[in-house]
């Protein structure tokens, strides 16, 4: 009787599902130019706002390593003027314009997007063109930068608590990999680079055929598409070959440990499991595992480590999503009190749990539900519909996955998340740092 | 064939010139046709408890939002400060149906999310969990139970909390901040403290709901893929048996702005950076006839990059970061300009904001300046109607404040006729440089002097991180959170040479001498593990005076001859006689509480109360530095402990001054000697 109750509940379910899926899709289409820009087109009239964004196929993982921080420092430098933009004008004309600007920079790309009214979109595509054609990179722009980009690493990793984390996370956990380094890199590097070194990347990197552009909102087709020819079609194509590192990071060969020092009050466990690439079968099934170990106050981290034994104040895991085998990481503050290994002790119970019993039934079901809703909020604003086709297209080859990604999430069974424990959640395959305070 | 093939050519000749039509690249290109603004529907209904409810269809996304407001009055309760924030902390925990943890795993199981707070609750799911949501949401707010253990817990949480954000600067100034503006008798102007925290009970808490949380006051938006018709059926099912209460109603004076221009420092000896907060109440009500350009006012002077930023940060290289900002509220509102800066530049960076605040209310905007922040806020009107939340929010205003029906679709018409004058009465009449509250937290010692020239009264007032005012000559800060008395004896204990070191002491003799009215006295002390203790004191041979304890008998032998020890003093030698009792606090059931950190001499220390089972207390302070402790207060007097040295890998004090009234004891220890075998004899009490 139970049995089949639940066996048609998650029929209903299913079948839900597939309705609400198919209900919304969002339409696209795509093109090269020439040139080789790739362009995808979402419209949608519903509200008067655009949303333009630029991603260039280059990240920290493209730089030399005596150069690193070199693509965050681009994101800076795109900002500072252009041959018809004057410099600090960037951020004004998109303020007059009632817009909103901003960028960001990994491991693996850079991402430019304006957020406007949907009159002003020509405006968008103008400035993000100039930014491609035209940036001035001068010695004026470059110092400015270099003194606020350092005020963004003291601000943002060394002088805030648990700042560092990823970084030394990163250190530890590769080697011979560019991942090795994050993308605000060293401040002795960008100091150490002469102009023309940054004039040289911009020009290998920031052209049209290693690059994406997504306009996403309230536009007509034909009409854009035109504009887009207007501004892009004579930006000459890159020449320069661009830099791909086909690096393989040997396996780790058993646990990594060590202490970080760092102005915090409480002490934070940290462990990172290598894990593969962003789009390989198995990074769902990691992703809906996290949803059991720590998605919600009713995951099984939360409940036992937090709620009940109260050993820790916050914990939760995460996979890192990258285009190269990338990391698992779980991450655990304690309690006033409590020690680092006696919390690091309460986190290896739930994985060895997990890796001996498996999940349940009603757990699985769970973090079917939660993937479901993640994807659907997801694509909630044009902004990140934008954001999400541009990562579809250059990392996984389709930008099609905006709607049918899910379905991969849905493929995974009960028994992939049990494996994908047993196989990367396993000690000899893991950094562990601690975090304890400097000495008082 | 031809038809086609000419319609071709035309195409392509036309893709062709359109791709390399010569473009002016030195024009910005302009703005199209602006955009009609549709702002979207709220369709609302009123349950006959009184719970009134806004729905926007939007099915953009097959997702549904809640969101309830509780608008009661703001309660002022001194004592239970915090109250409200308890009691909304606990309200998702358990419920009459269910205990916490079903309601976590219901919300989980379907990829939702809730979170409840004092003043309302925000849910968010897929839409065709719209139905399950409500139950769950009904329940939690009409059922809510309220349970020892969760209700521990989230004091806890809060405590933890008040403890980090002591040590966090800008949370400080916020505490501050709301006392300087509203003062002490006004519901903004409480904060929670330790105290107020203990004061506030599981039943104060049920009271509280008991009586607050009622349908009449409360406000709830439904937003999402959802269907108006649907929502009244589910909200009338589980919400038509929310019962109506009489929810109290509470008026208070509304808070003025100081007489004059009031300076006021909480003290961070170490801090490298100065916190800012130049601020008053002000009277602007949500709604206001002015309120358009009492806020294009405020973007012009410190919203983004705009006066202040441009002058602190561009010019001036002061800061990150200054920006101000002008809220309205139903009791009251506030200005508050706020700018994180290097302490050298404290006094500086006042002084820039008073200059920038002026300069609104002297000159006339530019009208290039005036359309720039105008043009801004016009857009970002229309991106913020991409959350369809928004038009909710729009309908809550409207209800809540009594807005005219037409306010938001009207609101870009009188946004587009302010003109130059208009932001110039704005600025005078809600900017007031010369009765602000110019608070600073930072390094005292350092920055005092120099915003001296600021103050109406030439004077400076200090504030501890709970807004209390204090004379700065005595003064206890807080500790830093994860400080606790433990971790302070117990690096006293590795300070002084270790626990194992400690244990391994088995007997000690000190020999001290000290100057009394030109005479000098000896004072000789034995000490024998575990519990044995003896002292005489004389001069040039002669033994005055002489207590002795053997583990339970004391005896004290004087020139009046010799008395046993009994009752409350022979309690207090019993503590007195034990070996390094710090290393046993648990075993005599010794209670220890950090205070806080306070300034002996020229050290910090931190300050330790310790309470003997005989409710006896005594006050300790351990050098932060060294850890070494370095006074200690008891009804006995005041000792100051110095000069330690090491002896067999432990450290004692050389110099010990003690201090009882008026009178003063100096001694300075000559000898110590540890393991010389005592006999158990010495320590006999007959």
């Amino acid at each position: 009787m139970k049995f089949k109750q639940l066996w048609f509940l998650t029929a209903l379910l299913l079948f839900t599902f597939m309705l609400s899926a198919q209900q919304r899709k969002i339409a696209f289409e795509e093109y090269d130019l020439k040139n080789g820009l790739h362009v995808i087109l979402h419209q949608d009239n519903s509200t008067p706002v655009v949303a333009v964004t630029v991603t260039y196929h280059v990240g920290s993982k493209n730089e030399r390593a005596d150069r690193t921080g070199f693509a965050h420092f681009m994101e800076h430098l795109m900002f500072e003027g252009s041959e018809n933009i004057p410099r600090g004008e960037y951020f004004k004309i998109v303020q007059n314009a009632g817009g909103q600007v901003n960028a960001y920079t990994s491991q693996d790309k850079t991402h430019y997007y304006e957020l406007l009214p949907s009159n002003q979109l020509e405006l968008a595509l103008w400035m993000e063109s100039e930014r491609m054609l035209h940036l001035v990179i001068d010695s004026v722009g470059v110092e400015t930068q270099r003194s606020v980009v350092k005020e963004e690493r003291s601000q943002s990793y060394d002088n805030r608590p648990y700042g560092s984390i990823i970084e030394e996370v990163f250190k530890h956990a590769y080697t011979k990999h560019p991942f090795n380094w994050l993308p605000i890199g060293s401040v002795q590097y960008i100091d150490q680079a002469q102009l023309k070194e940054f004039q040289d990347f911009h020009k290998t990197y920031y052209v049209p055929n290693n690059a994406v552009l997504v306009i996403a909102g309230d536009i007509d087709v034909k009409a854009t598409r035109k504009l887009i020819e207007k501004y892009f079609a004579d930006i000459p194509k890159g020449k320069a070959e661009l830099y791909r590192p086909q690096i393989v990071e040997p396996p780790l060969q058993g646990e990594i440990r060590d202490i970080v020092y760092d102005n915090i009050q409480l002490p934070a466990v940290i462990q990172a499991y290598r894990i593969p690439e962003k789009g390989h079968p198995d990074s769902y099934a990691l992703e809906m595992l996290t949803n059991i170990l720590s998605g919600g106050e009713s995951s099984r981290m939360y409940k036992a480590i937090v709620d009940d034994a109260q050993k820790g104040l916050a914990v939760f895991s995460f996979p890192f999503p990258l285009a190269d085998p990338g990391l698992y990481l779980v991450f655990g503050i304690a309690n006033m009190g409590v020690e680092a290994g006696d919390l690091e002790r309460a986190i290896d119970e739930q994985i060895k749990i997990v890796i001996n019993e498996g999940i349940s039934e009603r757990e699985f079901q769970k973090t079917k539900n939660m993937q479901e809703a993640s994807f659907i909020t997801s694509n909630a604003r044009m902004s990140s519909i934008a954001d999400n086709l541009a990562e579809y297209h250059i990392f996984y080859g389709d930008a099609g996955l905006i709607n049918t990604e899910i379905d991969r999430y849905m493929k995974v069974t009960r028994d992939d998340l049990n494996r994908v424990a047993k196989q990367y959640l396993r000690e000899d395959n893991r950094v562990v740092l601690h975090y304890l305070p400097k000495s008082q | 064939m031809t038809m086609k093939k000419i319609f071709f050519t035309i195409l392509a000749i036309s893709i062709f010139s359109a791709a390399y039509a010569q473009i002016d690249r030195s024009k910005m290109p302009e703005p199209g046709p602006a955009p009609q603004i549709k702002i979207g529907e709220a369709r609302s209904f009123t349950l006959d408890n009184g719970l009134r409810v806004f729905v926007v269809e939007n099915s953009k996304v097959p997702r549904v939002t809640y969101s309830l407001v509780f608008d009661y009055d703001p309660v002022f309760d001194k004592e239970m400060a915090g109250l409200t924030d308890i009691t909304g902390g606990i309200l998702r925990t358990a419920t009459a149906n269910r205990t916490k943890e079903m309601i976590d795993e219901e919300i989980d199981f379907i990829g939702a999310s809730m979170s409840v707070y004092a003043g309302g609750l925000y849910a968010s799911g897929l839409s065709k969990y719209t139905s399950t949501l409500a139950e769950l949401i009904a329940d939690v707010i009409i059922n809510a139970r309220f349970e020892e253990e969760h209700f521990n817990r989230v004091k806890t949480q809060t405590l933890s909390g008040l403890m980090a954000g002591k040590n966090e600067p800008s949370s400080v100034a916020a505490r501050v901040n709301n006392v300087l503006l509203y003062g002490n008798n006004h519901p903004y102007g409480l904060n929670i403290t330790e105290k107020s925290l203990e004061n506030i009970t599981l039943e104060s808490c049920e009271r509280f709901y008991n009586t607050y949380y009622k349908p009449e006051i409360t406000y709830m938006a439904v937003v999402g893929d959802v269907k108006f018709d649907e929502i009244k059926k589910i909200v009338e099912n589980y919400f038509g048996k929310w019962e109506r209460g009489l929810v109290p109603k509470h008026s208070y004076p509304t808070p003025m702005p100081p007489k004059g221009v009031r300076v006021a420092v909480v003290d961070r000896p170490n801090a490298v950076q100065s916190v800012i907060r130049v601020g008053y109440p002000v009277d602007l009500k949500p709604g206001a006839e002015d309120i358009i350009s009492a806020r294009v006012m405020n973007s012009i002077l410190g919203g983004g990059t705009s006066r202040l930023f441009n002058n602190l940060r561009e010019t001036h290289g002061f800061t990150y970061g200054a920006y101000s900002s002008l809220s309205s509220g139903k009791l009251v509102g506030s200005f508050v300009a706020n700018t994180d800066v290097r302490t050298i530049a404290t006094d500086s960076a006042v002084n820039e904001i008073l200059f920038e605040i002026r300069r609104m209310q002297n000159e006339l905007v530019p009208l290039n300046e005036l359309n720039l922040f105008k043009n801004e806020m016009n857009g970002n009107f229309a991106l913020s109607l991409e959350d369809p939340q928004t038009i909710a929010n729009f309908a809550l205003n409207i209800a809540r404040y009594d807005l005219p029906a037409d306010y938001y679709t009207t609101y870009l018409q009188r946004l587009s006729a302010i003109n130059e004058n208009d932001i110039l009465k704005a600025a005078n009449k809600y900017l007031m440089p010369n009765n602000v509250n110019i608070l600073v937290v930072g390094n005292a010692s350092e920055i005092a002097e120099g915003l001296k020239r600021f103050s109406s009264t030439g004077k400076i007032l200090y504030f501890d991180e709970d807004g209390n005012e204090y004379d700065p000559a005595k003064k206890l800060k807080a500790a830093p959170e994860g400080m606790n008395a433990d971790e302070v004896i117990g690096a006293y204990i590795n300070a002084i040479g270790g626990e194992k070191n400690l244990k391994g002491i088995k007997d000690v003799s000190i020999s001290a001498i000290s100057e009394i009215q030109g005479m000098s006295l000896n004072i000789d002390t034995y000490l024998k593990a575990p519990d044995k203790y003896r002292m005489e004191m004389g001069s040039g041979g002669t033994i005055f005076s002489k207590q002795i304890f053997d583990g339970t008998k004391g005896t004290v032998t004087s020139p009046m001859g010799e008395q046993p020890i009994e009752g409350e003093l022979l309690e207090d030698l019993k503590f007195q006689s034990v070996m390094n009792i710090e290393l046993y606090y648990d075993k005599y059931n010794i209670k220890r509480e950090l205070k806080g950190i306070e300034t002996v001499g020229e050290k910090e220390a931190y300050k330790v109360e310790i309470t003997y089972p005989t409710s006896k207390t005594e006050t300790q302070y351990f050098d932060v530095e060294t850890g070494l402790r370095i006074k200690l207060i008891s009804e006995n007097g005041v000792t100051e402990i110095a000069d330690y040295r090491e002896v067999s890998k432990v450290k004692f004090p050389f110099s010990i001054k003690q201090t009882s009234g008026p009178q003063s004891f100096d001694m300075k220890v000559l000898s110590v000697k540890v393991n010389s075998k005592l006999k158990d004899d010495l320590f006999k009490v007959n």
